[in-house]
C-alpha cells in the first residue's frame, strides 16, 4: 500500500546539488504521456460506469480486470511526475530503464485489451515495469526490496506484481534497439507536438539536458486509449 | 485458454505461458537436487510426453524473480534449434495460501514456478565420466559438430552463451547434443561496444581475455570454451584445471604461450594485463604437448585455443574445418550407442552411498585410478595416434563404447568430497544444464557466489557495494544494496555456480604439465 507519509519521509533525503539539472528529459516526457493517458482513461471509466475513478467502484475493477493485481484501493496522492522522479532518483536506474518500463506497460495494454492504465494502477505498473527493465538492462541494479521501499509497496507485493507483469508479458521483455529507437522518436515527437502545452518548466528541463537522444520514447499511437473495453 | 489436442499443430497461438498448472504433469521421479531446488522427470498427462521439470527457486524475497531465470526464459523463447534445449513452457502451481476470508489469495504463483524442458538423458560430463566410457573419434566429431552447430545458431542470433562446459551440454539417447543453461547468456547486439561483465564462464573454460579483465567481447569467448571441451574430449581430462584466476591464466600461458603485442595486438591495453603478465618468457607448447592428436584435430584446436579473440576461429569456420570432413567422419547421432539412463533418484542415492562406503575403505588405493577415469577416445585403426597417457584401461581398439549402467547426469553426481571421481569441484552447484535459473543464489544472496548472476560486477578485488548511486542514495535507501558481489568476487564459497573452489584432492594438478 502506498502511504504518503512514507513517501514524504523519503523525500526529505538531501540531494546532491545540481541534481535538478541532470534530471533527464525522459522523465518529463513520460510523465506527460502517462498523465494524459491516465486522465483520458479515468474519464472513460467515469463515462462508462458513472463511477468516479477515484472511488471504490466495483464497475471499474472490471474494466481493467487483467491489471487487477496492480489496482490499489485508492489512487496514491503522489503525482506521476513526482513518483517517476522518485524512482529515478532513489534507484539510480538509467534513463533507458524508464523508456523500457514504458514499453512494457504499452505491451501489456496491447496484449490485454481489457486492461486500462488508470490512476488506480499506474503507480504500481510503473514501479514494477521500471524495476524489471533495470533488471534486464542495468549493470548494477537495486533489488526488489529497495524498489519496494522507493515505490511504497511491500516487498511481497512487489514480487507478486513482478511475476504478474512477467507472465502477462509472456516474458517478452526484450526490447530491441530498433524498437527502443522507435519509442524514443515517437516520444520526442509527442513533446514537439506539445510545445504549446503549459508545461513550461518541463520544456526548460528538457532543453537543459543533453542526454536527450539516448532517452527514450514513446509510442503515441499506442498510448492512445487502449482499445477500450468490451 | 484452449489447449491443443495431442498432435494438433498450434503454431500461431500457443497458450500463454504460466497459464497451465504443474498438475498437467505427473512427476515421475526426482532426477536432480541442489541448492537450486529440484529437477523432476515428469510425464505430461495429456500427451504422455516425458519432460524435465525444473522448479525455479523463489525464496529470496529481496531479489524477487531470479534474473537468471528471466534472462534464460526470454532467450530460450527466441531460440529454436535442434541443438539448443527447448523450453516448452512455464507452468505454475497454485499455493495453498488463502487470504483472510479463506479464499485463495489470487497469487497463483505462490506454490512455485516450473520451467518445462524437453527431457534429455545425459550431459556430456556425466556421460564421459562413466566408468570405462570411451568415446570413439567419430563420436567426438559428432558431438563437436552438434555443439558448434548449436553455438553457431546462437551466435547468428546474437546470443552469447557464456557458460559452455560439459555439464551444460545435454545428450539424449538418440545421440543428439543440445546446449542448455542459458542463465548467463545474453544478447550482444546492443552491447557490442562493451561493458559486459568479465566474470562469466566457469573458470576452467574461461578465455584469457576475460581473465585479463576485458569488458568488450563477443562470440569468441564461447569458442575458447569449445576448444577446452574439445581438448578435454581428446585428452581425457580437463586441460586447464586452475583453482583461481591467476593460476588459470598461468595454465593457459604455459600451454598457449604468453600474450604480447605480437601475437595479440592490443593485449597490453586490457585492464589487468600488467597485473598478470608473466615474468618469464613462455612459449606456445600446444602442438608439442598434444603432438599425438591427429593432425586435423590439432589444427582445429590450435585455432580454437588462440589467445587473441579476434584471431580465434568462429563456430562457422570451425564447422568447415578439415577435421569434420576427413575420415573417420562424424557419425550419425542415431548410430551412437544408447546408454542406460537411470534417474531413480532414491536408488541412485542408495547406490552412491554404498559406493561411497566402499570407496572410503579403498580410497587410498583407488585414488590414482580415479583421477584418470576420463579416457582418451578410442583410437580408430589406422589413425595411429597413440595414447597420451596409458590409463588404467588400455584403448579398446575396435570395440564399441562400453555400455555401463548408471546415471550420467552430472547433477546426479554424489556431492561429498569423497564421493568418487567427480571431475568438478563440488562447492558450486553440481548440477547439469537443467539447473540454471537459480544457481548462485543458494545462499540467499546473489552476491555471495563468485559470479553475480546478473552477470555484472566490479572487477577483481573490488568488494562491497558502492556507497551510493550516481545520484545519491547513501541514506535511507540503503536497504537494497545493488547486486554487487559482496565478498571478494572470486572468494565466494559454496553458493556460487562457479566451480573454482578446490575440494579434496580431486583437482590436484596432473596432466600434461607433468
Amino acid at each position: 500500500m502506498l502511504t504518503i507519509s512514507e513517501l514524504n519521509h523519503h523525500n526529505r533525503r538531501p540531494e546532491p546539488s545540481g541534481d535538478e539539472s541532470t534530471t533527464p528529459r525522459v522523465l518529463a516526457i513520460l510523465s506527460h504521456v502517462l498523465e494524459k493517458l491516465v486522465a483520458r482513461n479515468d474519464q472513460l471509466v467515469v463515462g462508462l460506469t458513472g463511477h468516479h475513478p477515484d472511488g471504490l467502484s466495483s464497475g471499474k475493477a472490471q474494466l481493467g480486470k487483467s491489471l487487477k493485481a496492480f489496482h490499489g484501493v485508492r489512487a496514491p496522492s503522489i503525482s506521476i511526475p513526482k513518483y517517476l522522479e522518485r524512482i529515478y532518483k532513489y534507484t539510480s536506474c538509467s534513463p533507458s530503464c524508464l523508456v523500457v518500463g514504458y514499453v512494457y506497460i504499452d505491451r501489456l495494454v496491447h496484449r490485454h485489451p481489457d486492461s486500462l492504465v488508470v490512476s488506480l494502477n499506474v503507480h504500481r505498473l510503473l514501479v514494477t515495469s521500471v524495476m524489471v527493465a533495470c533488471k534486464m538492462l542495468d549493470d548494477v541494479h537495486y533489488n526488489n526490496a529497495c524498489y519496494a521501499r522507493v515505490g511504497g509497496v511491500t516487498n511481497a507485493e512487489l514480487n507478486r506484481l513482478e511475476l504478474e507483469l512477467l507472465f502477462r508479458l509472456d516474458f517478452e521483455v526484450t526490447v530491441s534497439s530498433r524498437v527502443f529507437e522507435t519509442y524514443c522518436l515517437l516520444l520526442e515527437k509527442e513533446m514537439t507536438c506539445n510545445d504549446a502545452d503549459q508545461k513550461v518548466e518541463r520544456s526548460i528541463l528538457a532543453n537543459s539536458v543533453d542526454e536527450v537522444t539516448e532517452i527514450s520514447v514513446e509510442d503515441m499511437q499506442s498510448s492512445s486509449p487502449p482499445q477500450a473495453m468490451d | 485458454m484452449a489447449i491443443a489436442a495431442p498432435g494438433q499443430l498450434n503454431i500461431t497461438e500457443s497458450p500463454s505461458w504460466g497459464s497451465r498448472s504443474v498438475d498437467c504433469f505427473e512427476k515421475l521421479e526426482q532426477i536432480g537436487e541442489g541448492t537450486y531446488g529440484q529437477v523432476y522427470m515428469a510425464r505430461e498427462i495429456l500427451t504422455g510426453e516425458i519432460v524435465a521439470l525444473k522448479k525455479i527457486r523463489m525464496d529470496n524475497e529481496r531479489e524477487g524473480f531470479p534474473i537468471t531465470a528471466i534472462r534464460e526464459i526470454k532467450i530460450l523463447k527466441k531460440l529454436h534449434h535442434e541443438n539448443v534445449i527447448k523450453l516448452k513452457e512455464i507452468v505454475t502451481s497454485p499455493g495453498p495460501e488463502k487470504d483472510e476470508q479463506g479464499k485463495p489469495d489470487g497469487n497463483k504463483y505462490k506454490g512455485g514456478i516450473y520451467m518445462v524442458f524437453e527431457y534429455m538423458d545425459h550431459d556430456l560430463t556425466g556421460l564421459a565420466d562413466r566408468p570405462g566410457m570411451r568415446f570413439s573419434v567419430s563420436q567426438i566429431k559428432c558431438y563437436m559438430r552438434q555443439l558448434l552447430t548449436g553455438l553457431h545458431y546462437c551466435h547468428v542470433n546474437q546470443v552469447l552463451h557464456r557458460d559452455i562446459k560439459g555439464s551444460n551440454l545435454l545428450i539424449d539417447n538418440e545421440g543428439n547434443l543440445k546446449l542448455a543453461d542459458f542463465g548467463l547468456a545474453r544478447s550482444f547486439s546492443n552491447d557490442h561496444n562493451g561493458n559486459l561483465t568479465n566474470r562469466v564462464i566457469t573458470l576452467w573454460y574461461r578465455p584469457p581475455e576475460l581473465l585479463l579483465g576485458t569488458t568488450r567481447y563477443g562470440p569468441a569467448v564461447d569458442m575458447w570454451s569449445v576448444g577446452c571441451i574439445f581438448a578435454e574430449l581428446l585428452h581425457g581430462k580437463p586441460i586447464f584445471p586452475g583453482k583461481d584466476e591467476p593460476e588459470q591464466l598461468n595454465k593457459i600461458f604455459e600451454l598457449c604461450g604468453a600474450p604480447d603485442e605480437v601475437n595479440w595486438p592490443g593485449v597490453s591495453k586490457i585492464p589487468w594485463y600488467n597485473n598478470f603478465k608473466p615474468t618469464r618468457p613462455m612459449k606456445r607448447r600446444l602442438r608439442e604437448v598434444f603432438r599425438l592428436f591427429d593432425r586435423h584435430a590439432l589444427e582445429l584446436l590450435e585455432r580454437m585455443l588462440t589467445l587473441d579473440p579476434s584471431q580465434r576461429i568462429s563456430a562457422k569456420d570451425a564447422l568447415d574445418a578439415e577435421y569434420f570432413w576427413t575420415d573417420p567422419l562424424p557419425c550419425d547421432p542415431k548410430s551412437l550407442p544408447k546408454y542406460e539412463s537411470s534417474h531413480e533418484f532414491q536408488t541412485k542415492k542408495k547406490r552412491q552411498q554404498q559406493r561411497q562406503h566402499e570407496e572410503t575403505a579403498k580410497r587410498q588405493k583407488l585414488q590414482h585410478q580415479q583421477q584418470h577415469t576420463r579416457l582418451p577416445p578410442i583410437q580408430q585403426s589406422g589413425q595411429g595416434h597413440a595414447q597420451m597417457r596409458p590409463g588404467p584401461n588400455p584403448p579398446m581398439h575396435g570395440n564399441p563404447p562400453q555400455v555401463v549402467a548408471g546415471p550420467s547426469h552430472h547433477y546426479g553426481k554424489p556431492r561429498g568430497p569423497s564421493a568418487g571421481p567427480s571431475r568438478y569441484p563440488q562447492s558450486g552447484n553440481p548440477s547439469g544444464g537443467y539447473n540454471h535459473p537459480n544457481r548462485g543464489q543458494g545462499g540467499g544472496n546473489y552476491g555471495s557466489g563468485p559470479y553475480p548472476p546478473q552477470g555484472r560486477g566490479p572487477p577483481y578485488g573490488s568488494s562491497g557495494m558502492p556507497g551510493a548511486g550516481p545520484r545519491g542514495g547513501g541514506s535511507g535507501y540503503g536497504s537494497g544494496a545493488p547486486n554487487y558481489s559482496q565478498g571478494g568476487p572470486y572468494g565466494g564459497s559454496g553458493t556460487g555456480r562457479g566451480s573454482n573452489m578446490m575440494g579434496g584432492n580431486r583437482n590436484q594438478q596432473y596432466g600434461w604439465q607433468q
